[in-house]
């Protein structure tokens, strides 16, 4: 018996544990695996293979029952995941349902999930933008959260080298404040887009519209053909999985890489209970398990943990992780765990029409999606009535339009023979949001989930900071768009509820000062230094970028340091 | 339209599941299964008759060819509210009595020209469940027909894989 015990033990044994296998997860399983450790990658949700487990990607809108739309017995039961602009009958079974995974929304909250191998890295929008030290010296300059404790520099190698590997369609554009990477070709702005481009340019001094930078291949390099994947064929169905590999999904990339290596164990269906801390050790010596189908209740043990559960989720094992040295939560003596939780404000668009360059129309589609405008507002000095700005996505289209309001054969007509319309601009708002104590979330002392893990209980929302810059970002593009000869100016307040940018951040900050954040600057817990958080949790503030590269930097650089910290038993 | 593609497109018009065809069926009920409605199959065969009036065949296929009207009942049974779908069987069962009356004939019967004449009349009727009905219908078939296997191979096709894009095509 004692020698089948330690077998079993032996058996649940790995060098890394790494709770998550979204894109940030991933990326730590990649670069375990490579440089030879034995890695457990934990998945609450189904496995997810690449292509394989892609049932509707190749299908015709004819071939789906709703042609695309969801029935309304599903937007009553669901309402929450049909609040994402992502959510339609070719991509539902890559999102949560929400009765399956209830939380409690003290104040109203939109929690997007994708609980399955690869996580919402199959559904993301793939804008990929580097931060610059106008982003990091943000806090510190401005005096809200705590400093970062890195700067630029310290990311910037990795930066590249993730860049290399996922593959970034994009210019460089010689922004200082949005710094150029390590690109594959840009996809061009279109005739409209350019337009507003230079107009944007003549006009003022320190604002762009460039063409968005999206993690899409638009020529691969041999890396990503070693990878398995082939040139982005434009489709936009990229919420189905590509079973061209176009975009980077760790699904087609990181994962598939992890496994060749031999070194992998990717284990589905397990919902992480806790962290397991041990007094004696000072340390945490594995994770406790619960199997999402058996409900069994098992333990893995592993020199480092690292956790990339998604931000939310993280705060949520973190502060489950109790034990007689951390009764408020693993690394949590001063309470801040959960705390400082932001996000972005995607609340406003405006739109309007174009009259000239009707000589041109668009042809095929463009994954990128159009332009992109880095924060202007505040970068330099703070020049406005709130703190920091936002960026916006732009875009230009020219659609065909059919009468549709005859009957009989001039219905058919109508139908048949689409005359183009006007050119259409749109454009988004992506604001930075600051993060406050009063924006947290928390365990449900007494309700638990099926696996017998505490609800989370979330408190966030805007404030008047956010309100400001909303009317900034309508005043501001408002005049752009006039300066660039565009008309029937329409600006839009879409009412999403927080959490609905599913850019949720924070609540495990890194900082200098253990006493006031939960992590250091290589991402492990002050109080549990074999612990790294590297998603969207580890998070000190939120600036204005779609975040995942970062993510995904911030955990190659931390792999990289916990890596070399196990060769000097530092761990 | 080969009779293979024929069967896909009935099925993935209909949807659910197929219960037989029309000439089939002595059950006075509707051809595919429903959740929220009841139709009967005169409600079916006047909704066919409307779909085709809407979207008649020419030297391409209509409604009642790209079974139009299966879709529309498919759409409303699942994707409208119910009271949506209350005012489509109140209008439907109120455009059947009004447009006998005002043809002097049932709407299947009349021929082409008075059909289309009287369609273009529903906005004229005070009745809100009948222009609720008619407009959910409108609505829907073009839906059904630009949606449809035969539209999207055949006349505006929609591209799976573009594998392109041009922002200075010649417009």
């Amino acid at each position: 018996m004692a020698n089948l015990a330690i077998d079993s033990i032996k058996e649940r044994t790995f060098d890394a544990i790494v709770i998550g296998s979204g894109a940030s997860g991933s990326w730590a399983a990649k670069e375990f695996t490579e440089k030879g450790l034995k890695t457990l990658l934990l998945e609450r949700g189904r496995n997810v293979e690449h292509v394989k487990d892609y049932p509707t990607t190749n299908m015709y809108p004819y071939e789906f029952e709703h042609r695309l739309e969801m029935p309304y017995a599903d937007k009553q039961k669901n309402p929450i995941a049909n609040r994402c602009y992502a959510y339609g009958e070719d991509s539902q079974h890559f999102f949560v349902k929400d009765d399956e995974h209830p939380y409690i929304q003290v104040k109203d909250f939109d929690w997007i999930r994708g609980y399955q191998v690869g996580g919402k890295s199959l559904i993301w929008a793939r804008q990929v933008q580097r931060w610059s030290d106008f982003d990091f010296e943000g806090p510190a300059r401005d005096g809200f959260s705590v400093d970062w404790p890195i700067r630029y520099k310290d990311l910037a190698p990795w930066y590249s080298y993730v860049e290399r590997f996922i593959g970034v369609s994009g210019n460089n554009d010689g922004i200082p404040e949005l710094p150029d990477g390590e690109h594959l070709p840009a996809f061009p702005l279109n005739a409209v887009e350019d337009h507003f481009s230079k107009s944007v340019s003549q006009h003022y001094k320190n604002r762009h519209v460039i063409s968005a930078r999206c993690a899409h291949l638009s020529k691969p390099n041999p890396i990503h053909i070693e990878q398995g994947r082939v040139q982005c064929q434009n489709r936009v169905l990229c919420r189905r999985g590509c079973p061209f590999g176009g975009y980077y999904s760790a699904n087609a990339v990181t994962i598939p890489w992890a496994q060749k290596t031999g070194n992998l164990t990717l284990r589905p269906h397990s919902v992480v209970h806790s962290i397991i801390y041990d007094e004696a050790k000072g340390k945490a010596t594995g994770v406790k398990v619960i199997d999402a189908q058996t409900k069994e209740e098992m333990e893995f043990f592993a020199q480092v943990i690292f956790v990339n559960a998604s931000a939310l989720n993280t705060n949520l094992i973190l502060l489950n992780s109790i034990s007689n040295r951390f009764p408020q939560g693993l690394g949590n003596d001063h309470g801040l765990l959960g705390k400082y939780v932001a996000f972005h404000n995607y609340t406003a668009t405006i739109g309007a029409e174009y009259d000239g360059l009707k000589q041109y129309r668009t042809d095929g589609r463009n994954p990128a999606g159009g332009g992109y405008i880095p924060r202007f507002r505040n970068v330099y000095k703070q020049e406005t009535d709130f703190l920091r700005g936002w960026a916006a996505g732009f875009g230009a289209n020219r659609s065909d339009v059919r009468d549709t309001s005859g009957i009989g054969n001039a219905l058919k007509d109508g139908l048949l023979h689409a005359k183009l319309g006007p050119w259409r601009v749109h454009s988004h708002m992506m604001a930075e949001t600051i993060p406050k104590e009063e924006n947290f979330v928390s365990l449900d002392a007494e309700q638990k989930d099926a696996w017998g893990i505490p609800l989370l209980r979330i408190s966030i929302d805007y404030d008047e900071n956010d309100r400001k810059m909303r009317q900034d970002y309508y005043e501001q593009m408002t005049e752009m768009f006039e300066k660039a000869g565009f008309t029937n100016i329409h600006t839009r307040d879409d009412n999403r509820r927080p959490g609905n940018d599913i850019h949720e951040m924070g609540g495990a900050r890194m900082g200098h000062d253990p006493k006031t954040s939960l992590l250091n600057k290589w991402n492990q817990l002050h109080l549990c230094t074999n612990v790294y958080v590297t998603d969207g949790a580890c998070m000190t503030s939120t600036s204005t970028q779609n975040p995942t590269l970062t993510y995904m930097a911030m955990t190659a650089r931390a792999a990289d340091h916990a890596l070399s910290e196990l060769k000097r038993n530092n761990l | 339209m080969n009779r293979r593609a024929a069967v896909r497109t009935l099925l993935y018009i209909a949807g659910g599941t197929l219960v037989l065809p029309a000439c089939f069926r002595e059950s006075g009920k509707a051809s595919i299964d429903l959740t929220n409605l009841s139709i009967s199959e005169d409600d079916e065969q006047l909704l066919a008759e409307l779909t085709e009036t809407l979207i008649p065949a020419t030297d391409t296929p209509g409604g009642k060819e790209l079974l139009l009207h299966l879709f529309v009942l498919k759409m409303v049974d699942d994707c409208h509210k119910p009271e949506e779908q209350e005012q489509f069987i109140k209008g439907l069962s109120a455009f059947s009595t009004w447009s006998s009356h005002e043809l002097g004939k049932r709407f299947a019967e009349a021929d082409a020209d008075s059909r289309t004449g009287l369609l273009d009349k529903v906005d004229e009727n005070p009745d809100e469940a009948l222009k609720k009905f008619f407009s959910i219908t409108k609505r829907r078939s073009i839906q059904g027909y630009m949606n449809s296997q035969y539209v999207m191979t055949n006349l505006v096709k929609y591209e799976l894989v573009p594998g392109r894009y041009n922002g200075y095509a010649p417009a």
